[in-house]
């Protein structure tokens, strides 16, 4: 029988910490979750039409049918095949590692990319350089998988027409290179005829100098040519407010570690995939504390919606994205009258108190201007980049009053010598005539151009961008894959991966990375110098000679082979330095364009919300659509797989009477007319997801999804946000009376417009959701199952996520050692299982420090790319089969008590994340019940599993109370992932399981780690500690040992793949043994703890409490960071209890 | 009386004994294939593409392992010589000898020579060529006299059990660092006084080895396992990740 340990009680008033609203309303799905390691059913194939145990009856009698012929009898033959000339630095079976950079739209991310046998295979870091230190983001570690992916484009396409049942069709038709390049050469002849005038190219910005200096040879040679730079995602309001307050070409560049107060205004600068890592790690370097007297910095958090920021932030302020510049001047204004700043005043001093916008907690305003001013020179106001060019300007205005300008916020000289054209202007050239050939360089503006781009000059009603690139005759398309944009290109030409060509970049900071292949082109793309370059009608380039020349012009010092060569082995050039300019803020400017744009749309409204249009955690702009471990990746804050959602309030969702998961449609009036003289109406049918911390009156809308024509993974995976998006609200749309005349939201669609196919869900068939509460209204559109993982692998028991105020932390700094309700504990028993001897030399450990882990979810995709994670698709996920090694648990902290029925819901939560992975138990649950020994301790600590033992019982995952185990229900490693409709059942599958033929794509195969196994099904598997690379440690401490005893590890010579990705060191990898080692350090901090302490397992893995900073004086003060230490309010409580509570073991290493 | 046994039992005997013997006799084959030699492909020797006579190469013209095995003290793969280091010798000795065809086929067009594999692990195994031969294990403790085969065949079973008996006593295998690549080395060669003025003797060894008449092969691996803090793994990470 189950002995059910009992755990000490949950309290039932106060503030808890909880995961989703089902767990505090406490559903059956949640106790199921909690209380089963698997779901129900979860060893069913789903669709049913193909049960496990039918399927089992079927391979049985195939393989007794196979055994007649005793096939398997006879060995196969294997090969040897050592190359015919040796490869330069070539040692078969040994990882070789390469600097290059990632180009990314923020700047270049230097990395380290290791191959194996001339195939890369992981992308970490460049330790070298400051712009990474080490660390990557989720995208650098899953770009890796983009360069094989089976789906990208690998062949030239010419598009032309035939004839089909006598009608003229569309034809698109493989052509090799040769036949491009003489397409391409008569178009030259073209181009030079005219000078270039009909000539255009639309870019996306990837800060590579050797791009800008092909680009002034192509203005040389074509002088009347146009060059447009689009990335949705760039905003132009930030660029333009900085030119015009701190001069031409000044860039700013936040010093996170020079600040103690930060307030972000609307602004995610923790999303490393926005902002960039090493300001992630600046600023989470102020946030680390070793001990009771270390300060940190405090973080004010104003936005709509829970971003990872907002979750890191000591106050919050949940305020629509369209009341932020009503937010501001309130702000600016109480900065003016104190400071008495000119600057400041003058800026401010025009703009009014806009009519109907929202009223601000004074004492939140008041406290909060108050802080900043406290730290002049250390406090830093950050303002999101696609507010407006006003907020951008309050901002900086305000940032020159506390005397930030120069001191945490650099003004630094990036020189561009020539000004690019926005896809605006050149949307209006297109639609006058003038644009005769279009070169488009990635992106894929047809999917994310802005909607009703321009007004068409005959109908004089606003244009989409596909009808405009159909009116250029010579399209020329470099593409990843041949998408919408593809289809409407003359040609359509593959794009290398930037792991297969020479490039250049350089990071936010202006320091310049070398970007060199790795492997040649997989499917013969080209990269966009190439392309550039054959543009110019020069010589084909093999090598690096494009970038050479660049390089050459930096003028490096000394002999120019040898700095190429530091160059390529660095990956970086130290003597390209830029200057910082003088700062400057130019008040005048700024109040003149301040005045004029001032317009502030009143306060959203539950029946006409705003609508706030996001950048996905995972897609990015929508250019990972098609990569699985970012499909799969749960987002940070919703834990959301596979799809996007309209987020909202519970109070909105009450509002609109709609539940997680049920379709509304948001349908925008717009004040401009169509060609019939109707006001243009948007649409878009959308899942809805009830999101705790969301502003009221505000949806949020995450794009990158819904992208059409991609691989089999993005297909048919979330809603076009786009569709909403145009050229004059690229952010958030708000009823203004300007240009948006209303917003409605509802759950049916609406009668003269039937939603558009483009947005109508794959979801398999609608399940009908019972009306729980009266005001539900009746649902047309339906239900979409969205794969949410928040209540999976929900952990029992107490004390989990520890976290105290900075000021609770220097009272009491061992309150980390008493947890609420310790009282009610057991004693501790001594194990009754033999323990293995732990007596090696060095025993392997873990730390994760609470406080600055952001949750960004890197360490999840670098686990996933080091061990050869498979993806299982959503409906897998739904079943609770997903194989991340490492999850993030992500705990909601909350006072108020919830009743659906009263109307109370937990309106303003705090955030805690939780990295969660395997323990490393010392007296592992878990090894104790398998019977075949597959699960065993080794010496030095690690709980391991020998795979080819195990038969699959399941009872490890049974028995462990972290439910950290994965299970492979299907061989997830040997079947394609991807949605396809199978036979005449049309049923959609991600995992397509028996039907489909055996065998992943050789492409995939390729990206696989060799010193890891790649699990088949039917086998337990779960986080090693990286156990590959821990021997790979041993063997090169042996060899380099040879004939002495000296095999000891270095200290700290190598860490796990997830300590390091993460970006702000927040997991630390080591041996617990050494006094000197880092996790060492970690673990004798007073913060450190180890869950689920009183259940005896001894984990080696422990983690350090979160401390909060809040500021005594803010209205919600006494509510921040509480919930841990089980008291009503922050005061006596604590103490009280504990005096009782029993002292807990020292840790032992 | 009513019967005490039905019908049907007058079959069970005959019944349990086909069983039986089906049953011992599956059990018997199973057993005469699965632990003899042949199932760990000991004697294995297929044909390969140039019968390469490892005893004139290393016995004769006296070459090291490592002259051809190039990486195997720096890599976890002992890699199979390339196409260029055979012709580095054979542009000039043996140019003409019909045996080596392929290899000259090789260097003309650029295709490598597909050797056929004799040892291999299984994908689960990941075994460690530098970790072994850097501390004191020779080629010839898993691969054999190679030095004196004319053909090289499969010579010891590499199973899990037989990997298991150097990890529990590496004192029967170890030899001086030195000696790693000469295969025909026995302890006898090891002069007791020069052995015990380098290596030293074990800390419990009570009488003066120096003064031997010779060492033991127990006696050399004590001394190298103690003075090399020789630990081979026995958990299950050692060699499955």
């Amino acid at each position: 029988m189950k002995r059910v340990f009992e755990h000490p009680p949950e309290k039932l008033t106060g503030k808890r910490y909880w995961r989703s609203l089902s767990e505090l309303s406490d559903t059956p799905e949640f106790r199921g979750w909690l209380e089963r390691e698997f779901p129900a059913g979860a060893a069913q194939l789903e669709g049913d039409e193909w049960s496990r145990r039918g399927f089992l009856k079927l391979m049985g009698a195939s393989m007794a049918m196979a055994g007649f012929g005793l096939t398997s009898c006879r060995r196969p033959e294997a090969h040897l095949v050592p190359f015919t000339k040796s490869v330069e630095w070539a040692i078969p079976g040994k990882a070789l590692y390469y600097a290059t950079a990632m180009p990314r739209r923020t700047g270049g991310l230097p990395l380290v990319v290791t191959t194996h046998d001339g195939r890369p295979s992981k992308i970490d870091g460049n330790p070298l350089h400051p712009a990474s230190g080490g660390a990557t983001d989720a995208f650098a570690q899953a770009s890796i998988l983009d360069l094989y992916d089976p789906a990208r484009s690998k062949r030239f396409v010419e598009k032309g027409e035939k004839t089909e049942k006598g009608r003229k069709v569309e034809n698109f038709e493989a052509r090799d290179r040769a036949t491009f390049e003489k397409y391409l050469a008569d178009l030259r002849t073209q181009i030079a005829a005219d000078g270039g005038a009909g000539l255009a190219f639309l870019v996306e910005e990837v800060h590579s100098p050797t791009r800008e200096r092909l680009r002034a040879e192509l203005v040389k040679a074509y002088p009347k040519m146009r060059w447009c730079v689009y990335d949705p995602l760039l905003t132009e309001a930030q660029s333009f407010a900085t030119q015009l307050s701190f001069g031409e070409n000044a860039r700013l560049v936040p010093r996170f570690e020079r600040a103690d107060v930060v307030l972000a205004l609307d602004c995610d600068f923790l999303d490393c995939g926005e902002g960039d890592v090493a300001g992630v790690r600046a600023f989470s370097s102020r946030r680390r504390v070793g001990e009771a007297k270390d300060t940190m910095n405090r973080l004010y958090v104003v936005e709509n919606r829970f971003t990872l920021t907002g979750a890191m932030a000591d106050h919050r302020l949940r305020c629509p994205a369209s009341q932020i510049p009503a937010f501001v001047r309130a702000l600016a204004g109480k900065i003016a009258v104190a400071t008495k700043d000119a600057n400041l005043g003058s800026t401010i001093a025009t703009l009014t108190e806009p009519a109907g916008a929202m009223k601000f907690d004074e004492q939140w305003l008041t406290e909060c201007a108050n802080d900043l001013m406290a730290k002049p020179g250390a406090s830093l106001v950050l303002a999101g980049a696609h507010q407006p060019v006003v907020v951008q300007l309050m901002a900086y205005a305000i940032n020159s009053a506390l005397k930030n300008v120069g001191s945490t916020l650099i003004v630094r000289e990036f020189v561009r010598a020539l000004r690019n054209n926005s896809i605006l202007q050149l949307a209006g050239e297109i639609n006058s005539g003038r644009i005769k050939q279009l070169f488009i360089l990635g992106g894929d503006p047809v999917y994310n151009a802005p909607k009703g781009i321009t007004i068409d000059k005959d109908t004089k009603a606003p244009v989409d961008w596909d009808e405009l690139q159909k009116k250029v005759p010579d399209v020329v398309r470099l593409g990843y894959f041949e998408d919408a944009t593809s289809e409407l290109s003359k040609w359509h030409v593959p794009a290398a991966h930037y792991l297969e060509a020479w490039g250049d970049a350089s990071t936010s900071e202006g320091a310049y990375l070398a970007i060199q292949p790795m492997i040649l082109p997989l499917f013969g793309g080209v990269s966009e110098i190439e392309m550039m370059n054959t543009v110019l009608g020069k010589p084909k380039v093999e090598g690096p000679e494009l970038v050479q020349e660049t390089f050459r012009a930096t003028a490096p010092p000394g002999d120019f082979a040898t700095a190429w060569s530091a160059l390529l082995r660095d990956g970086f050039a130290a003597h390209v330095v830029l200057k910082d300019k003088p700062p400057t803020f130019n008040s005048n400017n700024a109040g003149g364009v301040a005045h004029t744009l001032w317009a502030t749309a009143p306060e959203p409204t539950l029946d006409a919300p705003e609508i706030v249009l996001t950048r996905s955690y995972a897609m990015d702009d929508g250019r990972y659509i098609n990569n699985g471990w970012l499909q799969e990746l749960p987002d940070p804050i919703t834990k959301l797989t596979w799809d996007n959602a309209a987020l909202m309030s519970p109070v909105q969702a009450k509002h609109l009477g709609v539940n997680t998961g049920d379709l509304v449609n948001i349908a925008v009036t717009e004040t401009t007319k169509d060609v019939h003289g109707q006001p243009i109406k948007r649409e878009l049918v959308i899942a809805a997801l009830v999101s705790p911390g969301h502003a009221d009156n505000s949806i949020s809308v995450a794009l990158g999804y819904g992208r059409k024509k991609t691989g089999p993974i993005g297909e048919e995976a979330g809603f076009n946000g786009y569709l909403l998006r145009t050229s004059s609200n690229p952010h958030y749309l708000a009823v203004d009376g300007k240009t948006i005349e209303s917003i409605t939201v509802t759950t049916s669609p609406t009668p003269a417009l039937p939603p558009a196919p483009s947005t109508t869900p794959g979801a398999p068939s609608p399940t009908p959701t019972p009306a729980s509460t009266p005001n539900r209204r009746l649902h047309n559109l339906g239900t979409y199952a969205l794969s949410i993982t928040q209540d999976h692998w929900s952990i029992e028991g107490r004390g989990l996520v520890r976290e105290a105020t900075v000021e609770h932390y220097r009272e009491d700094p061992e309150f980390v050692k008493k947890i609420a309700g310790d009282e009610e504990l057991p004693a501790k028993l001594p194990s009754i299982y033999s323990h293995p001897p732990l007596d090696a030399e060095q025993q392997w450990g873990m730390s994760v420090d609470l406080n600055v882990c952001t949750g960004c979810s890197a360490c999840i995709v670098a686990c996933q790319s080091e061990n050869n994670i498979p993806i299982v698709g959503k409906l897998q996920v739904s079943h609770g089969r997903a194989m991340h090694w490492l999850r993030l648990d992500r705990y909601y902290a909350s006072e108020k008590p919830f009743n659906q029925d009263r109307g109370e819901y937990p309106e303003n939560p705090e955030i805690v994340h939780e990295p969660m992975m395997c323990q490393h138990c010392e007296n592992a649950p878990c090894e104790t019940v398998c019977p075949v020994n597959a699960t065993v301790h080794s010496e030095d600590g690690l709980n391991v599993m020998a795979y080819n033992r195990c038969i699959g019982t399941r009872y490890c995952a049974n028995n462990c109370p972290f439910k950290v185990r994965r299970f492979n229900y299907f061989d997830y490693n040997q079947r394609p992932v991807g949605k396809k409709k199978i036979g005449p059942l049309s049923v959609y599958q991600e995992y397509l399981g028996p039907l489909t033929e055996k065998g992943a794509p050789d492409t995939t195969k390729l990206q696989k780690n060799p010193n890891v196994t790649v699990r088949m099904r039917g086998v337990m598997e779960k986080c090693t500690y990286c156990v590959q690379r821990i021997e790979t440690a041993k063997i090169a401490a042996h060899v380099h040992a040879g004939a002495s005893n000296k095999t000891r590890i270095p200290t700290d010579s190598f860490t796990s793949a997830c300590a390091q990705a993460c970006p702000t060191d927040a997991i630390v990898f080591g041996d617990v043994k050494d006094p000197e080692s880092r996790v060492s350090k970690m673990k004798k901090q007073d913060r450190n703890y180890r869950l689920l302490e009183y259940l005896n397992v001894n984990t080696r893995t422990s983690y350090l409490a979160r401390i909060r900073n809040p500021n005594p004086k803010m209205p919600d003060a006494n509510r921040i960071a509480v919930a841990s230490l089980g008291h009503e309010s922050s005061e006596n409580g604590a103490k009280a209890k504990h005096d009782k509570a029993a002292p807990h073991p020292e840790e032992k290493p | 009386m009513a019967n005490f046994f039905p019908r049907w039992t007058n079959w069970l005997p005959l019944k349990l004994s086909i069983c039986g013997i089906i049953i011992v006799s599956g059990l018997t084959g199973a057993t005469w294939y699965y632990v003899t030699p042949k199932y760990t492909r000991v004697g294995y020797q297929p044909i390969q593409p140039v019968p390469f006579p490892h005893d004139i190469h290393v016995s004769q013209l006296g070459m090291d392992c490592r002259y051809c095995h190039s990486f195997v003290d720096v890599a976890a793969h002992s890699n199979l010589p390339n196409t260029q280091t055979c012709m580095a010798c054979h542009t000039q000795v043996q140019k003409d000898n019909p045996k080596l065809e392929p290899v000259r086929a090789s260097w003309k067009t650029g295709q490598p020579v597909e050797w056929v594999q004799i040892h291999r692990t299984p994908d689960y195994v990941y075994y460690d060529h530098s970790a072994h031969v850097n501390r004191g294990i020779s080629c010839a403790s898993c691969h054999g006299q190679v030095n004196h085969m004319p053909v090289v065949y499969h010579a010891k079973p590499h199973s899990m059990a037989w990997c298991l008996e150097c990890h529990r006593h590496p004192e029967n295998f170890l030899r001086p660092e030195t000696q790693i690549t000469n295969l025909d080395w026995k302890p006898d060669w090891e002069k007791p006084a020069d052995f015990v003025a380098k290596y030293g003797q074990p800390k419990d060894a009570t009488d003066d080895w120096s003064k031997k008449q010779k060492l033991t092969q127990k006696e050399i691996g004590q001394t190298l396992k103690e003075r090399w803090n020789i630990k081979p793994p026995l958990n299950c990470q050692g060699c499955h990740r």
